[in-house]
């Protein structure tokens, strides 16, 4: 008789085999469980399959533990035996065993998927899905303004209807809570725009435009643009995110059933407290931008602080304020009208939260490039 | 009389949220092959109990013993073997909703075994039988009603052949038909597998059907105030708390505190 034993898993077995003439006795004894399951398949395996037998015949008197991982590999060593036209047998299984035998059925395991997986590989298939999605997002998008436009309308026409409570926890959210991180980029950016045309200028000796330059790209374009971006990354994705999550938790479905517009009860203090927002938020980046450029004008050109602030608002008219007002004000719309639209898409589970947030962000930043390229032109011909 | 094998030791546990004690010196032990079942009412701490059991939550102070070892003071190496010899079934089912029915069971099996994919395979429809929900492999799980859901959250908790299941309101949730479903998919587990089985609950009709025994908790006593078959502490037990529950009887309130509808 040769014995086999494995000490090194949790679940210790010992295997010993006996043969007469053709016939193999397969004694198992100590533990077998999903832990030792590889090591026992290949020892029983390759002593039955190594040799051509008349019989296999496994004894359980030894066993102490088994599971159910462990059974079914045994099943299938039986299975494989008889289909190699060896007669293969489980003997002196205790009541235990036989309990767990019990729950492995042929059924179960041959039964077919009811649904089968879907082949993500198919370059075309994945082409005409891609889209649909496409066509079917502008579609909502479209459908979802056209709602918006609609809740907007219904809450001129009775502005009692409009929770101003939520317009103001959203004002607070979007504006006042991201004031600190609007001053720092906002003076970061003068600063950085002040540094890198002070480089330039000084060649020619027009250090005296910095201010200037440094005022007009703020206000024209990056106060408006990089407050945008912020808000869109703070605000449109937390919108997304809660609409979507209240989704999840058929708190929409609560609210529609409840006879509330949730497009209006949701989205419409969204959007008015952001379109309130956003044009502040970009006047404050603007400022914080001066700042920043200031702080390399008096330390680096040798300008005084009245020197720079009068050359910075030297050039500005006030349409180029109001211009930049109205960017905001649209960019605004934009964020908080494509953050809840995408939360309202989210049908179930914290993956879509997390897929339909972050094309909110996308969507949003996409979409204010967009707007302020038609902008640029628009105005120009103004 | 055959000794019965403890297989969990819990020793003078309390659990406390700053000041508010949940429960103190709460003393038991869990059998080999039994259905314990934890009752009590809402807000006496069953759950925070089960989540101390499970390696969720740290108590305030005590000890939980599986097989010698205090899972409390465990450390990572010894907490994770543990977490493979018992299987968890949360109240809402807790399956990850991105993946698919068999992507949820192939996880512990990928990440604690070195089995061959076509094994795993196997295992999983074996486990998926075993609940009565083969085919459904490639299901997500909001495509399941509630009820699979559950039966598909056991198939997980069962993944790894877990030696303890333990289960947070098993059948909160769900219709009476599935409910009862659900209790004889536990039954014929715990028979077929032997798995012992620690379950939270105070659905009445549920504890009567799969209790071996019942242990129950106490929000004013902090802690247990019975203990026995169902059947026993409903007909014998002369605690108003215990009968109570067990005959389903609400205290009634002062006329002063009610409300009637004209």
């Amino acid at each position: 008789m040769t014995t086999q034993t494995q000490k090194d898993s949790p679940e210790r077995y010992t295997i010993s085999y006996k043969r007469e003439d053709l016939n193999l006795f397969i004694y198992l004894a100590g533990e077998f469980g999903l832990k030792n399951l590889a090591a026992f398949n290949s020892d029983i395996n390759r002593e039955i399959f190594r040799q051509k037998l008349n019989s296999v015949t496994i004894d359980f008197s030894e066993i102490c533990y088994l599971d159910s991982a462990a059974a079914l590999a045994l099943v299938q060593i039986r299975k494989d035996a008889v289909a190699q036209d060896i007669p293969c047998q489980l003997v002196n299984l205790n009541d235990e065993a036989k309990g767990i035998f019990s729950v492995i059925h042929e059924d179960a395991l041959n039964h077919p998927p009811f649904k089968s997986v879907q082949d993500d590989d198919d370059f075309i298939r994945r082409v005409g899905q891609s889209s649909l999605y496409i066509m079917r997002d502008f579609k909502n998008f479209v459908t979802f303004i056209g709602d918006l436009m609609v809740a907007i309308l219904y809450i001129i026409r009775h502005p009692k209807t409009l929770r101003w409570k939520d317009v103001l926890f959203y004002v607070q959210r979007a504006g006042v809570d991201g004031l600190p991180i609007v001053a720092v980029i906002g003076a970061l950016m003068g600063l950085i725009i002040a540094f890198m045309s002070f480089l330039q200028l000084k060649m020619i000796g027009a250090n005296i435009y910095v201010p200037s330059l440094v005022s007009f790209a703020m206000i024209k374009e990056l106060g408006p643009i990089m407050t945008a971006i912020l808000v869109a990354g703070r605000s449109g994705s937390a919108y997304a995110a809660e609409i979507g999550t209240m989704a999840v938790n058929e708190e929409v479905d609560a609210l529609n059933t409840m006879g509330f517009d949730s497009v209006r009860f949701l989205a419409v203090p969204k959007v008015l407290a952001t379109i309130i927002v956003l044009p502040i938020l970009t006047v404050y980046a603007d400022f914080f931008g001066i700042i920043g450029g200031m702080i390399i004008g008096v330390t680096s050109l040798d300008l005084t602080i009245k020197t720079y602030i009068t050359q910075s608002i030297k050039n500005i008219k006030v349409f180029d304020i109001v211009t930049s007002l109205i960017k905001a004000g649209v960019f605004a719309a934009l964020i908080a009208s494509i953050g809840c639209q995408k939360g309202f898409q989210v049908r179930s589970g914290a993956q879509d939260v997390g897929k339909f947030t972050t094309s909110a962000v996308v969507a949003a930043i996409f979409l204010i490039v967009v707007a302020d390229s038609i902008f640029a032109i628009m105005f120009y011909y103004i | 009389m055959e000794e019965r094998k403890t297989i969990i030791v819990v020793k003078d546990l309390t659990a406390r949220f700053g000041d508010n004690v949940v429960f103190e010196d709460v003393n038991f032990q869990v059998y080999k092959g039994e259905i314990l079942v934890i009752v009590g009412a809402s807000g006496c701490g069953k759950s925070t109990l089960l989540k101390i059991m499970i390696g969720l939550q740290k108590p305030y102070a005590g000890q939980v013993l599986y097989q010698g070892t205090d899972i409390i003071s465990a450390n990572e190496k010894e907490l994770d073997l543990y977490r493979q010899n018992i299987g968890v079934l949360f109240q809402s089912g807790a399956l990850f909703s991105s993946m698919t029915i068999k992507e949820n069971m192939e996880l512990p099996l990928q990440e604690y075994t070195n089995l061959d994919p076509a094994v795993i395979d196997k295992i999983i429809k074996m486990k998926l039988g075993m609940v009565n929900l083969a085919g459904y492999e490639n299901y997500n799980p909001s495509e399941l009603s509630g009820g699979m859901r559950k039966r598909a959250g056991i198939a997980r908790a069962m993944a790894l052949d877990p030696r303890v299941l333990f289960f947070d309101e098993l059948s909160a949730g769900l219709d009476p038909v599935t409910a009862v479903e659900l209790d004889d998919l536990i039954i014929k587990t715990n028979e077929a597998l032997g798995t012992t089985m620690v379950i939270v609950t105070h659905e009445l009709e549920s504890i009567y059907k799969i209790a071996h025994r019942v242990l129950m908790m106490d929000k004013e006593a902090k802690g247990f105030i019975a203990e026995g078959k169902p059947l026993d502490l409903k007909k014998n037990s002369t605690d108003p708390r215990v009968t109570s529950f067990f005959l389903r009887q609400v205290p009634a309130a002062p006329d002063e505190q009610r409300y009637y509808v004209s």
